[in-house]
């Protein structure tokens, strides 16, 4: 069943309900009310006719008898029963004059008052007693107001209970099927954008409903993908101008070598060359393996705890046989006392390969300038800073740097393929880390690196 | 015994390094910090009777700022015994002397270049804190660790 349904008949299901219940509960308890009514009515007339018939005082029961006919208006078919009773005979003539129950009588004679129903007819009766005499009045009436006004009123409770259950039921198939327009416009819009036309946006109203935030959802989603379709087409882009490059020269110094009879050095000299270009694509080749199998997050990686500083000491070390010539300063002014604040759960070649990464790059794009790495840690993680004094990312591009084989418009006399930086943020992201990246041209970049604590806990050091 | 120090902020990170480098002076003592951002008191009644410390402090913080903190809490785990963060609403030099009087400072440490980034109705304690008679001193910094 489409929701539409299902909320237009929640609606008239509940709404029927609560209607029904109202006009019941109306009904029944008008109609009680009218009732106890009636019957307290018909008690006080005949308390005034047994006191103005009995009264030992005549003149006070006369004006009794002119007030009562003057003022308490005639009941349709009101009827007056009074008898004397002497002895339980009488209470039996009495029922049979008044055609009445005996039992109805008793109950009068016992209790001091009675109520009565039969048919349309509805009698009360009460005891009276006039000096060592008991008399038992007994008035009986019609309840025109229950009979006619009741069944009235219970015509227009159900004439108007069908009336607005048609009314609900219309207004909720309306309802039902509206408020879902703008969600049916959404759909219908985003079947038409496909890989080809991926630029399309839904519009975005101006107001701030839920409608709204799902179209801003929607167009973000788009830009994502967007954005991951173009790295995507850079990518290959890329990786063939990568791979191509030193393809053609070994095809190119191949070429000239066998154009003619060569002496044995030239080969040589060939031959070295193809290797070196031979070796470049094999490099690429396997960092592109790595970056893959990092860019998977799977729960193969060893993960232990180890300290960061070690890390970063490790990656210097590292450097320092790479680039002698570095000049990286290790900052250690804000590391914490504790060293449990320096301790994360990682895989450690891939935490240093993340570092050496960076660090070379703070290095070889700085012409060896000093680099400066800062650790500091907060209670829940741990920040290494690597500034550098180098050429610098240009603002424009920042939004590219993770994309593999980028390189920044400023980097062409330096060499590199641009893969170091995306394999970082991999592993910096199984770390459950995050890399920020600030940069002024010229000026030099910072890498900010937050990698979460290990949380301790049962062995006496929560942190 | 424990010193107490004063640091004048603006809720910047940057605002810190002066904590930083005071406490690398003083490394060897325990001391109590007392962090004063400076801020004019509001005219409304209505705020007035809801005034709260904490919640002024709240709306000024930063999670920077907070990080920052806790990176310098976890450096001089040793010597810093408390860190709290302090209003100060007074007008003149006396009520300054009366804050510090109150606090029980040893001695404010203030940046020498860095002016505090003030917000709306913060104002600048530093001629207040220069004559108010207590111990001051000046700090120099030139490469900040902290300004993200």
């Amino acid at each position: 069943m489409k929701t539409q349904y299902k909320i237009a008949l929640f609606l008239i299901v509940a709404n029927t309900f609560m209607l029904i219940v109202f006009g019941a509960s109306v009904y029944y308890f008008l109609y009680n009310y009218s009732y106890t009514d009636f019957y307290k009515r018909l008690g006080t007339r005949a308390s005034i006719t047994a006191k103005y018939n009995f009264d030992t005082n005549n003149k006070n029961a006369e004006s009794i008898r002119i007030i009562r006919e003057q003022h308490l208006e005639k009941l349709s078919n009101e009827k007056e029963h009074i008898s004397l009773i002497n002895s339980f005979n009488d209470l039996k003539l009495f029922a049979e004059k008044a055609s009445l129950p005996l039992s109805f009588i008793k109950e009068i004679y016992i209790n001091g008052k009675g109520n009565l129903q039969i048919e349309n007819t509805f009698y009360s009766g009460t005891k009276y007693k006039a000096g060592n005499k008991v008399y038992l009045v007994i008035i009986s009436a019609e309840n025109y107001y229950a009979t006619h006004h009741l069944a009235l009123l219970k015509n227009i409770i159900i004439v108007g209970l069908f009336f607005i259950i048609f009314i609900t039921i219309s207004l909720s198939f309306y309802f039902s099927k509206h408020i879902f327009d703008p969600i049916r416009n959404i759909t219908d819009k985003v079947k038409k954008i496909s890989t080809d036309n991926i630029h399309l946006r839904l519009e975005e109203s101006e107001k701030d409903n839920e409608i709204s935030q799902l179209i801003l959802t929607f167009n973000n989603l788009f830009n994502r993908l967007e954005t991951a379709f173009e790295t995507q087409k850079n990518f290959i882009s890329n990786a063939s101008h990568e791979f191509g490059t030193p393809l053609t020269s070994i095809i190119g110094e191949a070429d000239v070598a066998l154009m003619k009879e060569r002496t044995p050095k030239e080969y040589q000299e060939t031959l070295q060359s193809i290797l070196s270009q031979a070796e470049r694509l094999n490099q690429i080749s396997q960092s592109l393996l790595f970056l893959a199998q990092t860019g998977y997050r799977e729960n193969r990686l060893n993960f232990e705890i180890i300290r960061t500083d070690e890390i970063i000491w490790q990656a210097k070390e590292i450097i320092d046989k790479l680039i002698p010539k570095n000049k990286i300063q290790i900052d250690f002014s804000l590391l914490p006392e504790n060293p449990f604040k320096l301790k994360v759960s990682g895989n450690k070649q891939l935490l240093t390969l993340a570092f050496v990464n960076v660090l070379t790059n703070a290095c070889k794009y700085s012409n060896n300038k000093t680099v400066l790495v800062s650790i500091a840690s907060s209670n829940h993680q741990v920040i290494i800073e690597i500034k550098d004094q180098g050429i610098g990312i240009p603002e424009s591009e920042l939004q590219f740097i993770y994309d593999p084989f980028f390189r920044a418009s400023n980097t062409h006399q330096f060499e590199g393929y641009g893969i170091g930086l995306p394999l970082t943020r991999n592993i910096i992201k199984i770390h459950n880390g995050q890399l920020l990246v600030s940069s002024v041209v010229n000026k030099g970049t910072s890498v900010q690196i937050k990698i979460p604590l290990t949380q301790y806990d049962g062995n006496g050091v929560k942190f | 015994m424990a010193k107490t120090i004063l640091i004048p902020i603006d809720f910047n990170p940057e605002s810190l390094n002066t904590l930083k480098l005071a406490l690398k002076e003083n490394s060897i003592s325990e001391v109590d910090i007392i962090l004063m951002y400076s801020e004019y008191l509001t005219d409304s009644i209505t705020d007035l009777l809801f005034y709260s410390a904490d919640r002024i402090i709240q709306s000024h913080m930063t999670s920077d700022f907070e990080e920052t903190i806790s990176i310098l809490k976890n450096r001089y785990e040793t010597s810093i015994k408390s860190i709290k963060i302090e209003l100060f609403h007074g007008y003149n030099t006396t009520s300054f002397k009366n804050f510090i009087e109150a606090k029980q400072i040893d001695t404010i440490y203030i940046p020498k270049k860095y002016t505090l980034k003030l917000k709306k109705k913060g104002f600048n304690p530093l001629p207040f804190i220069k004559k108010s008679g207590v111990s001051v001193q000046e700090i120099e910094w030139d490469s900040t660790f902290f300004n993200s």
